[in-house]
């Protein structure tokens, strides 16, 4: 091309067109300015009604008209470019300054001032498909607004009263958490809130059943999700509408959407992720299971500490028959056999609760088998209140033999504490001579006194040989 | 008794005071059995809680109606079984 403009004659000065002078005036056809850029743009609109044009965005601008003005440009050329609203709405992505993208539309000629220009129907994305720089384009939006921090998260309810959930009533995801509150005989109240979860209208569908739901009393969490599909059956989860909804839902929100591969924008605002509608469910019944465990164990440790005390006053009791200085009084002896007798009578006061307790949670378990619809249950159920009756029946019977042999050997202690019992086990009681007065002291005699013993079966004289 | 338990979680949480208070205090026999079925009390609230038998599931309706939902729906059923 620049090689014509390099011509010689280039230089010289316009020559008078050699044929425009014999023409006869009233054959001259003068335009005017319009009918010439009409006549233009009819030739440009005829011969790039719809044209593909690679480049690279520039100058974009955003009117308040809603149309977005840019320059497409490659290294030698540029064309002015328009996309209007109406197309506009239809981008996934955000053209931007520096993106190369593939236009599609067609060569138009903006008459006021005489520009032609691209009129953009579409805009592609190169290189990453246009969802995906949708996607990294929102992301880091929320992501500088601070929608995905930690901080935000908020913990899930302990035992939600009613769990909210966003989806459509056709998919799977409802079936699947269903399923799963089902297999877990969990018995939990749902409120549903239908919503479109796929197709151009999905989007603001989900946030304004996000909305609604938080507005029922009562529902504490919420799930929003869908089944599996490809990423544009999806696409509504990676809405601004939609994550916009997330985070400024007043309860916390589970996103629960596709498959475990799928991520989506909703993911990163929800409170919780789940990677499928059933691993929802299951978090969410998880904590009523996790509380159920807990509850047994801090049982468990209520009885364990009730019998360690129990243990332990039973101890004090052994320790008290089996101290010989005291087993040598009679008079405290007694004293003694009160406290044990006592400590017993206690013993025998906690082994009958206990008892009872068991018998009272036996008979509850008795009637709620007993009102169940057993065919409407299924066998898993009838199974696990069986065999936990069964458990509480052998723990009883194994707690009866047990209170039984603690108070068989309280008893026996307390026979051991008896004066005559403990000369038995071999002590001597000694005398002075007149069986007037026990002797503590070896002081209290001197040789030649004579000292009776009382022993378990007869009574000794005997003489003081030595004291020490 | 029952009524004098506020929710789940203060049931858990008294429930938990009172394990502690047993397991490490030399407590009188009489205070000791008073917290033993204390405890009792509330385990048993707490399982009610976590059992309470309804198991609902309702359609929230455009108007911000409740309903209950239809019978098969709420069974789980699964057409694609078939």
């Amino acid at each position: 091309m620049s090689d014509l403009f390099d011509l010689p004659f280039e230089d010289d000065e316009p020559e008078p067109e050699p044929e425009r002078a014999p023409t006869p005036v009233a054959s001259r056809r003068v335009l005017t300015v319009t009918e010439l850029t009409v006549r233009v743009r009819d030739l440009l609109e005829s011969e790039f009604f719809e044209i593909w044009v690679e480049g690279e965005l520039s100058n974009c601008r955003l009117w308040n008209t809603g149309h977005l003005y840019f320059t497409l440009k490659d290294s030698a050329s540029q064309i002015r470019g328009v996309i209007f609203r109406s197309a506009l709405r239809y981008l996934k992505f955000k053209p931007a300054d520096g993106l190369r993208v593939v236009a599609r539309g067609r060569v138009s000629v903006y008459e006021p001032k005489g520009e032609y220009q691209l009129v953009c129907e579409h805009l592609e994305p190169q290189g990453l498909g246009a969802l995906q720089l949708a996607f990294d384009q929102l992301k880091k939006r929320l992501q500088d607004e601070g929608l995905f921090d930690a901080s935000r998260k908020r913990p899930l309810p302990a035992l939600p009263r009613k769990i909210g959930i966003v989806t459509s009533l056709d998919g799977a995801a409802i079936r699947d958490i269903i399923k799963v509150l089902r297999r877990r005989y969990a018995n939990a109240h749902l409120v549903v809130c239908p919503a479109r979860v796929q197709g151009e209208d999905a989007a603001p569908d989900v946030a304004r059943a996000l909305r609604q739901i938080a507005r029922v009393p009562g529902v504490d969490v919420i799930i929003v999700g869908r089944g599996g599909g490809s990423i544009e059956d999806l696409w509504a989860f990676n809405e601004e509408i939609v994550a916009r909804a997330i985070a400024r839902s007043p309860v916390p929100v589970v996103s629960a959407v596709g498959h475990e591969t799928d991520v989506t924008i909703a993911d990163f605002v929800a409170d919780v992720r789940a990677p499928t509608p059933s691993a929802a469910a299951e978090l969410v019944v998880a904590r009523k299971d996790e509380f159920c465990g807990r509850i047994d164990r801090l049982e468990d440790r209520l009885r364990a500490a009730a019998r360690a005390r129990v243990q332990r006053l039973s101890r004090r009791v052994h320790m008290l028959g089996g101290r010989p200085a005291i087993a040598g009084y009679a008079g405290r002896l007694a004293m003694k056999g009160r406290h044990a007798a006592e400590l017993t009578h206690a013993l025998a006061r906690i082994g009958r609760a206990q008892l009872a307790m068991r018998d009272r949670r036996v008979q509850q378990l008795r009637r709620q088998l007993e009102t169940f619809d057993l065919g409407r249950r299924l066998a898993g159920v009838r199974t696990r209140l069986v065999s936990g009756r069964g458990q509480l029946e052998r723990a009883m019977t194994a707690r009866r033999h047990r209170a039984e042999s603690q108070f068989r050997s309280c008893a026996t202690r307390l026979e051991a504490m008896s004066p005559l019992a403990v000369l038995g086990r071999g002590y001597a009681v000694a005398w002075n001579a007149d069986r007037t007065h026990v002797l503590r002291d070896a002081a209290e005699v001197k040789p030649g006194d004579t000292v009776r013993v009382t022993l378990s079966r007869g009574e000794i004289e005997t003489k003081v040989s030595r004291t020490e | 008794m029952t009524d004098t338990i506020k929710d789940f979680e203060a049931a858990i949480a008294e429930l938990e005071s009172i394990v502690k208070k047993l397991e490490e205090g030399d407590l009188p026999l009489e205070q000791s059995l008073v917290l033993y079925e204390r405890g009792v009390q509330l385990s048993r609230f707490c399982h009610a809680r976590l059992e309470e038998a309804e198991r609902r599931i309702e359609i929230l309706g455009e108007r911000g109606d409740l309903k209950p939902a239809p019978a098969s729906f709420a069974a789980g059923d699964e057409p694609e079984r078939g």
